[in-house]
Order: structure tokens, then sequence, then C-alpha cells
């Protein structure tokens, strides 16, 4: 037999060797890059930004399991710390719901002045929300609605179905502007099972149509780089020629790009999901036409306003002197020509 | 001994075959309402595939049952037990995590909708507990937390729950202690006098004695006596009958005893609760015989020589060197072998050809760089296929195809193809059919005769003297007697045997 | 112990009827693959009667094998680790680790320095020391397979995520991606290293000792002890051996993606279980063939290709996906039991 009692013991050497590397290597692996500096808050020529009293906001999202959510998290601390009348209190990230309500009460029974909260669930912490608000606590709803409107005071919104919209619209911009005859249009979606995957598959279908398009292919990956190298590798089999593809997220992009490259295949416009600080190098490389934004700054502007909420103040910009009950964020397309100003956004997938 | 008209069961003639053994090769058998028949035998005589049959679990390949004159068919258990019989299987088939009652009435319970109406059924279980002289036994307690004793009642009481008119106990004594097998055996009594008749399976004479009203003894898948009334028959006439021989074999003449060096010295050699202070030599060329009854601990001897279990103190020697304890590695690196008890077990890969079950001890040996040389492998399969007779004479075929005798001849090339010196064999001819022993016995002699030490178990005490040179008789763990093989008789060594076992 | 005489006696036990041509042709390597053998075959008939020359190019043929090699590799592993009796349900999370510590800042940068060789024993060197640890908790921590390889499933995933900080680590070592993402004579490279362990394994199953002891071990463990193998310490190398193909999987994950993270190789264990036991392997170990599997690894690879090209939604393809197994597991069982009797 060739693998006897040495080769064994050779490898618990060699992994002893490793282990002690691992902790090496995890000591020194950040692969965050620096920060852009932490410029003052900008805003449209009024006092709001000017240091007014203290306020103690409570922050509670989901567990950060992919590169978005993370930039959710990442994004509104980094906010929070540019206000120093901001006390930002931050609940460990949870993917149970029932755990994130218990965090919301000792939010209440702690009499914070507001609440920032992307439930995992929006039906399950509307009761919990109701009751903060309630207790005369504003709450600011983020990305996933609550099921009732007196749960929270303001609702800040991305937009699925919107960045659908964008992506078609954009798409047909392109048909109009190469003037291509009989186009081929392919989308690579996210987890089809989800609503926010079907909001936005039914937004590029609605917008492909205002231009007389259909998506010819389409298949569906699981948000991971992976399943979309799978996916992608078979669809470029399934269409020889591909005139636009749009694909619905930048983290599983990776994988959709490395199978453009594997096989080659770079006739056609690229469009991807979300804002990535990957897709936007590659928006400046002109390896990808264009992303659509579902910016990560929700959250961050969830504390901006609920900071604005408690020290009783407007959005500048706006004639009403009150923070208005529902924000939905725009989905722009980014793309060679204004990438700079979109980059600070995009998050590390 | 037919009794006319209390005729409950009789079977006729009833044949089972297994992938290359007869199981069950012709058994006669009547009971009778109100009787306890007593079923005796050696292990794998094939009383245990007799009460398969008669509960439905197996399905005969020849004979008739009849079931109060009516010939039956019992194509599954649930028929068995439609006609009212019930067996106690000798590992409790209870389910550990339900109640007493759940388990009596598993399978009928008593429910309504679907929903189980569990006071009724706790109330019909007490009742049947009462009967059977255990109203300690609470119908709600989990089956889990009782004792084996307990465990037991609850079986029989499952069996009672339904109507019942025969009652298959298989060795249901094994776990009990004296006290709670006199409990028992008044629950029989009173069964009997209801017309229950039972099938009563154990080892131990004395109970039948007390219990019995007929005895059939079976042999090797036959009927060597049946329907013998317990009262007019002799113990030791019982004893003949079940280690005696159905037909006489030819037993090859015994080696010239030598004088060399031994081979393999075993000294006070003990395991706790098992056996202690065994010591014994056996020189190149000798086969020694352990005699004793199942449970006096002589596997576990030969267990612990080769390694597979840890010695408590003594040592084991081969060739004046001694072999560190408690690794079948280091036995077999020694020159040990062993064929162990349970051929389909323990020795042989069932669904794997005849050539790799002979090579498996030797793979290092047929290797290069790792790579198995399938030439070599296969010339010296064929060689030992063909010295030892082993047929069909087909290397390729899977060894589960095999005959009994042919399959402990292939465990035998095995430790030779290996190379060993001392080859431990337990119970060398179970399973092995009638005709084919005689091969298997002229083996070990040529094998003792080319220089290899021999020890032989085996539970029948003929077979143990007329293999070997010299004979140990254990009892209780310990060696009683140690002599040359002439000079003792098969009556001495039962009645060694059997002291304190035959009151 | 070979030079005893022969004493044949002739005709005691009635000797079992010899095979007859009909099973012989049966118990072959294509008879018993038979079931999978037209399976894949159906499914090529309906990917060229219903895709034509997008199913039947050259191109997508290299694609169904480049998707099918990654798979495959794990498969292959899994083949020995089930044959020899057990089951490892922490390949994915084995290769999301592989994929993570091969290609961390400190790795890659080490691999800059001196080789991208570097990421790849790495990948391989995490790899086995995962199965290692798996080995050692089955074989000699006695922990059931299921529930020690449950608890690495978790710990290597999360390790990953840690390492990681869930991000997508991207391969910038184009020396890395270029070797392997490339193709010799038209072939990818990830198509010869798939090919190359299915026949390493194939040969160590059927030629090796090593082989021979794995069915031994998975067949009978209490024989194969008392034949006096070393039946723990080559239960341990098993999954050694499969923590081993889990790395080069992540490499050729690490390839195919050009990036390194926890979320590579979700499902694997299930897909890789499905391909090993639509292959013909005894869950209960003691049997199997890595043709059989290899040909399991294709038939659910090609069946999405299939779908895709269809432009089929994802549901459709799962249901499918379940109807074959249990479809090839009964044709196989089938021609199985007759060749028994």
């Amino acid at each position: 037999m060739s693998w006897s009692v040495r080769p064994a013991r050779k490898l618990l050497t060699a992994l002893g060797i490793l282990a002690a590397a691992g902790t090496l290597v995890a000591g020194c692996t950040s692969n965050s890059e620096p920060q852009p500096a932490a410029d003052a808050p900008v805003n449209a020529g009024s006092s709001n930004d000017t240091p007014g009293e203290k306020v103690v906001i409570g922050f509670s999202g989901p567990q950060a399991d992919h590169g978005w959510l993370g930039a959710i998290n990442s994004t509104a601390q980094a906010e929070a710390k540019k206000y120093p009348d901001i006390d930002l209190r931050v609940a460990e990230g949870t993917n149970d719901a029932s755990l994130q309500i218990s965090q919301i009460e000792t939010f209440i029974n702690d009499h914070v002045d507001a609440i920032v909260l992307l439930p995992i669930d929006g039906a399950a912490l509307t009761e919990v929300a109701r009751k903060a608000m309630n207790a005369g606590i504003p709450v600011v709803n983020v990305d996933r609605e609550f099921s009732s409107d007196f749960a929270s005071r303001v609702t800040i919104l991305g937009d699925n179905y919107g960045m659908g919209i964008s992506a078609g619209t954009y798409a047909c911009g392109l048909v109009r502007s190469k003037n291509l005859g009989n186009p081929v249009i392919a989308e690579i979606a996210g987890i089809d099972s989800l609503p926010l995957t079907q909001d936005r598959s039914r937004g590029f279908a609605d917008a492909l149509r205002a231009c007389g398009q259909t998506v010819d292919n389409r298949v569906a990956a699981q948000f991971t780089v992976e399943s979309g190298e799978a996916a992608a590798s078979n669809l470029l089999q399934a269409a020889p020629r591909i005139d636009i593809i749009w694909n619905h997220d930048d983290d599983q992009g990776v994988g959709v790009k490395a199978a453009f490259d594997n096989a080659n295949r770079h006739e056609f416009a690229f469009i991807g999901g979300a804002g990535s600080k990957n897709a936007m190098r590659w928006i400046q490389e002109g390896s990808m036409e264009a992303t659509v934004l579902y910016p990560p700054t929700q959250a961050a502007d969830g504390i901006r306003l609920a900071r604005l909420l408690v020290q009783n103040k407007g959005l500048s910009d706006l004639v009403q002197v009150e923070v208005p009950r529902r924000i939905v964020l725009n989905a722009p397309v980014v793309t060679k020509s204004n990438v700079d100003k979109y980059l600070p956004l995009g998050f590390e997938s | 001994m037919d009794t006319g008209s209390g005729k409950l069961l009789s079977m006729r003639g009833i044949v089972k075959l297994f992938p290359g053994v007869r199981a069950l090769d012709g058994i006669d058998l009547d009971v009778t309402a109100g009787e306890v028949h007593c079923l005796l035998g050696q292990n794998g005589a094939g009383k245990s595939t007799l009460i398969k049959v008669l509960s439905g679990a197996h399905q005969p390949d020849g004979g008739e049952i009849a079931w109060r004159g009516e010939p039956v068919r019992l194509p599954d258990p649930q028929a068995a037990m439609r006609l009212g019989i019930a067996t106690i299987y000798q590992e409790l088939d209870l389910v550990d995590g339900l109640s007493v009652a759940e388990n009596i009435f598993l399978g009928h319970e008593h429910a309504h909708l679907g929903f189980s109406r569990r006071t009724e059924a706790n109330r019909a279980a007490a009742a049947l507990l009462k009967r059977l002289g255990h109203p300690e036994i609470r119908p709600t307690t989990d089956v889990g937390g009782l004792p084996a004793a307990g465990k037991q009642i609850v079986s029989m009481a499952r069996a009672l729950s339904h109507d019942v008119r025969l009652i298959i106990m298989d060795e249901p004594s094994a776990v009990l202690d004296q006290e709670e097998v006199q409990r028992l055996f008044r629950v029989i009594r009173d069964l009997t006098e209801e017309e229950v008749a039972v099938v009563y399976i154990s080892h131990r004479l004395d109970e039948i004695r007390q219990i019995g009203t007929r005895v059939t003894v079976l042999k090797d898948g036959r009927t060597v006596a049946t329907g013998l009334p317990v009262a007019d028959t002799p113990t030791s006439e019982i004893i003949r009958l079940m280690t005696g021989r159905a037909i006489e074999y030819v037993f090859p003449p015994r080696g010239e005893t030598t004088y060399a060096e031994p081979l393999l010295e075993v000294e006070n050699l003990s395991r706790d609760g098992e056996f202690s202070g065994v010591s014994f030599q056996v020189r190149p060329g000798e086969v020694v015989g352990l005699a004793g009854l199942v449970g006096s601990g002589r596997s576990e001897i030969l267990e612990t020589i080769y390694g597979a279990r840890a010695p408590g103190t003594g040592t084991v020697k081969v060739g004046g060197k001694r072999v560190r304890p408690g690794g079948v590695g280091a036995a077999v690196a020694a020159g040990i072998g062993l064929c162990p008890e349970e051929r389909k077990s323990q020795a042989l890969f069932l669904g794997e050809p005849v050539s790799r079950n002979i090579i498996a001890a030797s793979l290092g040996r047929f290797a290069r760089g790792g790579f198995v040389r399938l030439g070599a492998e296969r010339r010296s399969a064929e060689n030992l296929v063909r010295e030892l007779d082993i047929r069909p004479s087909d290397v390729d075929r899977e060894a589960r195809t095999l005959s009994g005798g042919n399959q402990q001849k292939v465990v035998l090339a095995r430790w030779l193809l290996r190379g060993c010196k001392v080859l431990l064999l337990d119970e060398p001819t179970r399973g092995v059919d009638i005709g084919a022993r005689s091969e298997i016995y002229a083996l070990i002699h040529r094998l003792a005769a080319g220089g290899l030490a021999v020890v032989v178990v085996s539970s029948e005490i003929e077979e143990v003297i007329g293999l070997s040179t010299r004979v140990l008789v254990i009892s209780d763990g310990a060696v009683v007697l140690d002599g040359p093989a002439e000079s003792i008789d098969e009556h001495r060594v039962l009645d060694l045997v059997l002291e304190g076992e035959v009151a | 112990m070979t030079t005893h005489e022969t004493t044949a006696k002739p005709g005691s036990p009635p000797a079992p009827k010899p095979a007859s041509r009909v099973t012989t042709v049966l118990s072959g390597p294509i008879g018993r693959n038979l079931g999978l053998v037209v399976a894949l075959a159906l499914l090529c008939v309906i990917g060229i009667v219903t895709a034509g020359d997008r199913f039947g190019s050259i191109e997508n043929l290299t694609t169904i094998l480049r998707l099918a090699s990654v798979i495959g590799v794990v498969s292959v592993g899994m083949t020995f680790v089930i044959i020899g009796g057990g089951i490892d349900l922490s390949v994915g999370a084995i290769v999301a680790l592989s994929s993570v510590w091969a290609t961390t800042l400190a790795t890659q940068k080490l691999a800059t320095d001196f080789h991208w060789i570097v990421m790849v024993f790495t990948a391989i060197l995490v790899g086995a020391g995962c199965g290692l640890v798996n080995g050692i908790l089955i074989a000699y921590g006695r922990i059931t397979a299921f529930i020690a390889t449950l608890a690495m499933l978790a710990a290597a995933r999360g390790l990953a995520e840690i390492i990681s900080q869930k991000k997508t680590q991207i391969v910038r070592e184009r020396g890395f991606v270029d070797f392997f993402g490339g193709d010799v004579a038209g072939i990818p490279v990830l198509v010869i290293i798939f090919a190359l362990v299915a026949v390493t394994g194939w040969i160590v199953l059927n030629r090796t000792t090593f082989g021979r002891r794995t069915i031994a071990v998975g067949g009978n463990a209490e024989a194969a002890r008392l034949a006096g193998m070393k039946v723990k310490r080559h239960t341990a190398l098993l999954y050694v051996l499969l923590g081993v193909a889990c790395g080069i999987a992540a490499v050729m994950l690490m390839a195919r993606t050009t990036a390194g993270t926890s979320t590579h190789g979700s499902l694997y264990e299930l897909d890789a279980i499905a391909a090993v036991v639509i292959g013909g392997t005894l869950l209960s170990g003691g049997r199997g063939t890595i043709v059989g599997t290899v040909f399991g690894v294709l038939i659910f690879t090609t069946l999405t290709n299939v779908f895709t090209l269809n432009n089929l939604d994802t549901s459709t393809q799962a249901v499918a996906k379940g109807a074959i197994i249990v479809v090839a597991v009964l044709i196989q069982r089938r021609f199985a039991t007759r060749e028994r009797t």
C-alpha cells in the first residue's frame, strides 16, 4: 500500500505548519480596502448638519451574509460617525425574527430617541415597531416594508421593480442607438423564488415591452459566484449570439463575467445590478456596459432621517418642513460617463 | 404420537434453503393443545429458522404445515397472528420509546377515528399484566426503563393481547434469574390449563424437566427425535441426541504426537467475567480441542488469543516470542489466523469474488507499489481453490453463492495463503453440510501435519474428541481438564461440562 | 504452505449453475451501468432534437464537461468514502474554505512573490486537513460520520466566512487563471484534471490494495478487522482522500469563477451523493463504481444544459432531476438483481 503510516505523519506535520500559517493569514487578511476619507457631510445649504441636541438611535438589521447587506451595515455606522451628536446603538445582526423583536424591545426599554430598522421579515416586525411608535419613539423602516402604516414614521425603500425598469429602459436605449434589428436579449436572474427577483424581472419585461422587445433567454442563479458562472456558461451555449445581457446581481456577476471570459464571448452589452465596486471597476475598464444601482445606503439615509426627526428638522431641499413619510430611492444606471460619481457608493461584494 | 382431537399444529418435512446451505432439511413437529413442547438443539441446529417459518417470517421451500387439521400457508407474520400463533423472540422486539400499554397493543391499538384511547388501552394492559402475575408493571411506564425480565413479560402480554392458541418462546429464561423463571413457569402452567400450547426453546435441561411435556430434538436441520415424553426420557438420552451424530463421520487418524518446541503458548490468560487462568501449549502438528457449552468462555478465549479482545492478564507467545496483546494486527503479524464462529458476518466479504476473499489477509504480498498484481492474485487463488477442492472452482464467483463447507474452505485458504503458523478454528463445521464435514476434518489434519499448531472450538463433543490430539475441557471460564484425546471419552467430558448444569 | 498434495474428492455439494451468456454481458462494465448509459443517451437525444446544433456543438460539449468537472472531482472522492461505508456532508463547506484560504490577500501575495502553485497547495492542504479532522473524529473518536461531517459542514463554512469577511476574493494571479482556465489541444484544463482524477480513482479502486481495503472495510468491517486490516486508519485515510479531492475542486472552481468565496460549493454534498448513488454505489458501502459516478455527474450536468438551451425554468428542472434520480436507481436495481439471479 503506497499510503502507509509515513505520509499520514507527514500530513500531520504539514497541517501543523498550515495551521500556524492560517493564524497568520487570518490576522492580516483584511480584504476591505481603506474606506474613502470620512468627508464632512454634504448638505444643500442649510443648517441641518450643524450639531444639535444629542440623539440616541437604535439600529437593527439582518445578519450581513452577503456583500450588499454588509455594505448596508457599514455605511450606516460610518454615517453615524460623521455626526458628533449621534449616539448609535447597533444590535448584533441576526437572521432570527424573534431575536430581532427582542432587540427592538430592548431599545424601547432603554428609551432610545429613534429606531432605524431593516427587518428580517417586514410583517413579523410590524407589531413591535408599532409598540415603539406608541411609546413615542419614531421608527424608520428600511428596505423591507412593514404591513401597517402605523408602525413607522418614515419608510425608505429601494426599488426592485424600478431596477428592472431602469435596466430595461437602458436596454431599449441601446437597441435604438446601436440600431439593432432583431436583438437577442438575455437575463440572468437571482434566486427565482424570492419576490424581489420576480419584481426585478417584471420591471425588466415591462420596460422592454415599451420598445417592442422581449427577453429571449432567461436563466436563474443563486446570488453566488459559482452559480452565476454555471448559469452564464449554459446561457452562452443556449444563445450563440446575444446583444444585451442583464444580470440581476453584481455578487453573482463575478462568476457571470468569468464565464464570459472563459468562453471569450463579449459581443453583447453586459448590464449588471446592485452596484458593487467590482462592477464599477469593470465599467471603468470598459468590460461592462452599465449597472443598475440598488443602493446599499438606505440604512445610512435612515440614520440621517432619524436624526432630523428627533431634532425636529425637515429635508432642506423640500418646502415641506417635515421629513416625508415615504421615500423610494431611484435605481439609477451607472455608466462609464457617471461612474466616478457613484464609485463611493459601490460596495465590496 | 397422534393425540387425536387435541392436535393443534402439525409440520411435515419442512425444508428451508439459504444460499449454499440447507438450514432445515425435513423437520417434523406436532404440537398438541395445552402442552409445553420443548425444542432442543445445538446452536445452528435450525431452531431459529424453524420458529421463523412457524411465525410466518420465513417461507419454507418444502413441506406442509397443518393447523387444527387444515393445511395452511403463512405468507407473513400477520397470517400467523390471525391463526393465533404468537412468537416471543430472543431479541425482544419492543419499542423502547413507547409505554408498556402502547407496546402491548402495537399494531392493533385501541383507537377511535385515529385517536388512541389511552385509558381503555391502559386498563386492558393492566388486566393482561395481572393475569401474567406481574401487576406491579405499570402500563404507562416507558418500556425502555424496564429490566430484561419486565420486557419479557410485556412481550408475553403482547402475545396474549391477541386471541392466542400457540406461543413460541425463544430462550425466555436466558435473561431471567431463578425466581423470575419460576414465575414464568407459573404463567406457562396457567396458560396450558386454558388449552394454550407452548413451544419452549431452551438450553437448560433442568428447565425442560420442570416444565416440558414433550421434547423434539433438532440437529443439522433435521429432526433426530420428536414428541418424546419428557417424563419417560432420561436426561442422558436427551444429551446424547443433542450432541451425538445423526450419521457416523470418519475422522482421519490422529497424527503422531510431536515433541517439538511449542508453537503457541498461552499463559494465565484471563478476562473479567469471561474466563480466568487459562494456560496451554500447542506444538506444531498438534490439534488442541476446547470443549465446553455455549457461554463457557471458549470462543472468548480464542478471540483473546487472536487479539480481537484485550486480555485482563496473561500472555500469548508464538514461537517463543510474545505477541503484543489486544491487537489483531499484531496477532496476524505473529502468524496467528482465525476462522471465526460467524463465518458470514465475521470472515467473509459476501459480495466479493472468491479470489478477493482468499487474498484478503495477504494483500500486501500481492502488491507492487500499492498495485495489486492481478495475475499473481488469480494464480494463487486458483491454486488454492484446486488444492482445497473448493467447488465450484470459479474464483470469480461471489462468496455468498458458495455452500457453508466451501465458504469455510475459502476462509482456511485465506490463512494458508498468508502462511500462518497458528490456526484458531471456532466451530469449523457450523452450517456445513453433513457430507462436507469429513472433507473439512481431513483438511484440518493435513494442515496440522504440515506443521501448524491448530486450536479447535466446537459445541460437538464428539467432534472435539475425534479431531484433536489433546482436549481441554472448559467450564465456567476455567480449564477443568487437559489431556490427550485418546484417554478421554464423550461421557467424561459431558459429565465435566454439565457439572452444575443438570440438577 | 501451498505444497500439499491435491486430494480432490468429487461431487459432494451441488455445483451452482454456470452463469448464462446474457448475465455475463450484463455483468460487464456496460451492463452494470446500462441504466445510466440509457439515461444519458436519452438526454442527448432530447438535447439534439430540441436544440439541434446548439446542443451538439463542440463548444457546448466542452461547456458541459467543464461544468461537470468540479462536482465530478468531489463525487469521485465521495465514491470512495461511500464504498468504504461512510458519508461526508461537509464537502461543499470544505471546497468553500479551501477556496477562501487559497485566495486571501496573504496567500495571493505569497503566490505573487513565489509562484501561483502556492495557491494550489494551500487549497489542497486545507482540504486534506479538514478531511483528516473528519477522519480522526469518525475513525478514532467514534462519532457517526453523519454527525461529524455535519459539524464540519457548519464549522468550515463559518471559518470561510470569518476569513473572507463574507466578501468575494478575486483571484488576481493571471498565471493561475490562465493555466487552469486554458486548454490543451482544445480540451479545457479543468476537463483534463477531472479525467485524470477519475482515471486515477478507477485505478486506485480496482487495481490497488488501497481500493481492495476500501471495498473490504465498507462491505464487512468486522471481517476486515479479523483479517488483520487496519480498519480505523483506512477509514480516516478515506476522508483525507476526499478532503484532497475537495481541495482540487476548490482550485478548479477558483479558476472557473476567478474568485474564492464562502458561498462556493453550496449543496455539493447533495449533488455528489446523488451522483454517486445513481451511479450504482451502495449507500451502505462495499460496492460501487467510479464509472457509474462519472455517468451520474454527466447526467445531471447535461440535464441542466438541455433545460437551459430550451429556456425552461429552474423549477421544472428540479422536478426532472428528482424524477431522474428515482428512475435511474430503479433501472439500476433491475439490472443488479437480474445479474445476481
